[in-house]
């Protein structure tokens, strides 16, 4: 279990969405461009590739599309270094980025980017294509990249469900590969964006109903929590609870407000930034399989 | 006729690889062209209006043309060399190998002392520390140097870098930093070594020195000098250069278009040019195509397009078929990395093949060969094309069934004989075993199965210097002095003929260059001795007294 501490006030969150070729990645960031509640930044390998609806398009400024919405589109034309660090300096600087890896790239070594100073990561989702994965699984050519990519994923997205007959042995091969990772699917990569980014789950502590599949479970506290309480209530959670998202304050530092995520096996905590609208005390939403999250989960937290 | 002068260049021995005409002992330039070749006694030849005679004592060969190449080899003699090995830089200055941590501090020292602005960064690459004996190259080692100026230290394979406190200090590395890469001790703080390229970027001011570096008109000089102290007349940039970029081609043009520049250069067109994964491959196609049709000089040359398909043998990166690695690190997956998915190479490379282009694919490992023959193949069957010359860059694996396939579908193959000589006992003993490994890099089962080829540094990654690639194809020795897979040494002609002719063939300039006949330009590589004379093992101690370039004379930089 990996754990850190940002204490930048306007660090930048980072989520890299990786996939072998046609798993429906660039779907993936259409839909998160166009439905994304707030203003995100998406870096992209192609524009050619992403079809933006053109009465959604503000400016197109060399290597970067503005919408109307707010978000921006990105290439990657440059690498990851110089995209980030152009997002960094903007005025106002996005506060989510999503980045898109290339269909062979490994996430992780994406994901490893947004560890720079004034970002931080989020989680690695990976989209499955739920109608090809077990054929790529077994083909030579490209069963390693593929099974390194899923290995290294917070969240697995099984994509093109309609075309799949079979989700349990597809679910329980991926349970194979990577058995920390949070799996959900979808149809046309069409996925909750609060799974992805567990925003309202911190501004409004509720868990949207969409999640159907899901069970979430939250608590609210108002005294600070020391460090190593938290480390030891990470330690044992259930292995059903896979997203936890929330704010809570710090013994050693109670006046700063502190995000708390935890992806798959993955979790971080950093101070908020100043321009939220920080809840007082402490308020941790998790989510897990339907039925599964026991009712004593935040027995630690108390 | 024209009116310009000619002059008769007169020499102890001209080898033409013109089977015609095989030898000669003049040759005839008028303007940037060859007129005349023949014996000096000729009467005929003897009518140029001026006699050259300060070859009389030097072998004149065609040119020869380096086809694997990358102009960053120029840009970084910017900065101080400290690898292992002994390396000439462009001024022909010689750089000793710094074999321990001791000689790489002392050299970078001598550079702090000579640097004017003490907040400069300092940069020096080649480090290879698999060869240094003793502790790792650190942070404390590097503030021997300096404490106040940032020190960034580039290894060899450029995956690493070391970099010393104050560079960490600049860049907020330190015990917290949660990027994977940053190397620590076992008290948990950074060592100053960066691995990969997300870590070493969070040393973005080194970085992005070098990256400047290497697209700078300087380093395009420093290519064409480089490339004339080894006796290289026609040198490609496989794909390094960003032409897509603004400004790029310009400066190559103006660089090449200097009377005093001694070198042709083709400069292969990258596919990732325009962005890491463009959709419309027929738009670059289409950029590729016009540089080819409307931007080329008499030395800048363009119409080839670089592809990367795997990794290296050497980083366990390249894609091989099974058995795969011999024995390959704890944790190592078992192959390499595809950097495009072999899905994709049909269309890839037919968008290329119909827009007229040739296409060069870096395959290390034999399973990329096949995906990209595989490829070639699906083109020619949908778009028949004669005489397309795709070539198998490095072709490393390459099996005698893969050059059966490439010979009918009139494919060529770059060969990296240099990797015999810089990292065969490696592959015999850790990447490949000893059985593949004697099998790699195999000129002669090329030449066996009618697969046209050339053979190549791949500078920077080994130093450019044609005779030396020339010795590891003939000799096969590896660094500790084994012969590695005899079967596949080639003959000195044969060796020659693949870095001159065939190179020329596979850059698509075989009518220009390549070999000394009437109406090619007057590219010469001129030597001390007689590369057929010497015994075969000295065959890259053969001095390099300089070059001819389309009738201009260079002389190579020495001490």
């Amino acid at each position: 279990m990996k754990s850190w501490v940002t204490l930048s006030q306007t660090a930048i969150e980072v989520t890299v969405v990786g996939g072998y070729l046609g798993a429906g990645k660039t779907t993936l960031m259409n839909h998160i461009l166009t439905a994304s509640k707030e203003p995100v930044a998406v870096l992209i390998n192609d524009f050619g590739d992403i079809n933006i609806d053109s009465e959604l398009v503000e400016s197109v400024d060399g290597n970067s599309i503005a919408l109307t919405n707010g978000c921006i589109c990105c290439s990657l034309v440059d690498g990851y270094v110089s995209a980030l660090e152009e997002l960094r300096l903007r005025e106002p600087s996005p506060e989510r980025i999503i980045i898109e890896a290339s269909g062979v790239a490994d996430p992780a070594s994406v994901a490893a980017y947004g560890h720079a100073p004034g970002l931080y990561l989020n989680a690695v989702v990976v989209m499955v294509d739920g109608a090809n994965v077990m054929e790529q699984l077994s083909d030579s050519l490209v069963a390693q990249t593929v099974a390194a990519q899923i290995a290294a994923a917070d969240l697995l997205v099984v994509n093109k469900k309609d075309l799949l007959n079979d989700l349990g042995t597809v679910r329980n091969q991926l349970k194979k590969l990577n058995a920390g990772a949070l799996i959900t699917d979808c149809t046309n990569s069409q996925i909750d964006l609060d799974l992805l980014f567990g925003s309202e789950v911190v501004s409004k502590a509720v868990v949207p109903a969409e999640m159907n599949q899901f069970d979430s479970r939250s608590h609210r506290s108002e005294d600070p929590i020391s460090r190593q309480a938290l480390a030891e209530w990470v330690e044992r959670l259930p292995d059903e609870v896979q997203r936890a998202k929330g704010v809570l304050r710090l013994d050693e530092e109670p006046q700063i407000p502190m995000v708390f995520q935890l992806v798959g096996r993955r979790w971080n905590l950093r101070a908020l930034a100043e321009r939220k609208n920080p809840p007082l005390g402490n308020q941790i939403v998790v989510v897990g399989p339907k039925g599964l999250v026991p009712e004593d989960w935040d027995v630690g937290l108390r | 006729m024209s009116e310009e002068p000619i002059t008769l260049f007169i020499a102890k021995k001209i080898v033409t690889m013109d089977p015609a005409t095989p030898a000669a002992t003049a040759i005839a330039v008028q303007g940037d062209r060859i007129v005349g070749i023949g014996d000096s006694e000729d009467p005929d030849l003897k009518k140029a209006t001026q006699i050259d005679n300060r070859f009389s004592q030097h072998v004149l060969l065609p040119g020869f043309v380096e086809a694997h190449a990358h102009v960053m080899s120029g840009g970084l003699w910017e900065f101080p060399y400290v690898g292992f090995y002994e390396r000439a830089d462009p001024t022909g200055r010689s750089w000793k190998g710094c074999g321990d941590i001791d000689s790489v501090v002392e050299r970078l020292v001598e550079y702090d002392e000579q640097m004017e602005d003490p907040a400069r960064t300092l940069i020096a690459w080649g480090l290879d520390p698999i060869f240094l004996k003793g502790d790792r190259l650190s942070s404390t080692h590097l503030d021997r140097v300096s404490r106040t100026r940032p020190i960034f230290v580039l290894h060899a394979s450029g995956h690493l870098a070391t970099v010393n406190s104050e560079m960490m200090r600049k860049s907020s590395i330190d015990r917290h930093s949660p990027t994977p890469g940053v190397a620590r001790d076992v008290d948990g703080e950074p060592t100053g070594e960066l691995q990969e390229p997300a870590a070493m970027s969070l040393a973005l001011e080194g970085l992005s020195t070098i990256g400047k570096a290497m697209m700078s008109s300087e380093a395009k000089w420093n290519f064409g000098l480089e490339a004339r102290n080894c006796g290289v007349t026609t040198v490609a940039d496989l794909g390094t250069t960003r032409l897509a970029r603004e400004g790029q081609l310009e400066a190559w043009r103006e660089v090449t278009d200097a009377r005093n520049y001694p070198a042709r250069v083709v400069v292969a067109f990258g596919h990732y040019d325009l962005g890491a994964g463009p959709t419309d491959i027929d738009d670059l196609a289409g950029i590729a195509a016009r540089l080819s049709n409307e931007e080329e000089t008499t030395k800048l040359r363009f119409g080839i397009v670089k592809l990367i398909l795997d990794g290296s043998i050497q980083g366990f990166t390249a894609r091989l078929s099974p058995p795969h690695y011999f024995d390959p690190p704890p944790g190592h997956p078992g192959n390499g990395l595809w950097l495009i998915p072999p899905e994709q190479m049909s269309k890839i490379v037919a968008s290329y093949h119909k827009a007229g282009l040739t296409v060069h694919c870096h395959c290390n490992g034999d399973e990329a060969s096949q995906v990209f023959i595989d490829a070639v193949e699906e083109a020619l069957t949908v778009h028949p094309r004669d005489d397309h010359r795709h070539t198998v860059q490095h072709s490393q694996l390459t099996t005698a069934k893969q050059y059966r396939k490439m010979a009918s579908l009139g494919m060529n193959a770059n060969i990296f004989s240099n990797h015999i000589f810089y990292w065969g006992d490696q592959h015999a003993e850790i990447t490949l075993g000893a059985q593949r490994a004697a099998a790699m890099d195999a000129c002669a089962t090329a030449e066996r199965e009618n697969v046209r080829f050339s053979i190549h540094s791949d500078a920077p990654i080994t130093p450019m210097s044609q005779l030396h690639t020339i010795w590891c194809a003939v000799n096969r020795k590896t660094a500790s002095g084994k012969t590695l897979g005899p079967n596949e040494r080639i003959d000195v002609h044969k060796a020659i003929e693949a870095c001159t002719i065939d190179a020329a063939h596979q850059l698509r300039l075989d009518n220009e260059i390549g070999s000394l006949q009437v109406g090619k330009f007057a590219d010469f590589t001129v030597l001390e001795s007689d590369p057929y004379e010497v015994e075969p093992e000295k065959l890259k101690d053969i001095p390099v007294w300089g070059t001819v370039v389309g009738g201009v004379v260079h002389e190579a930089a020495s001490e």
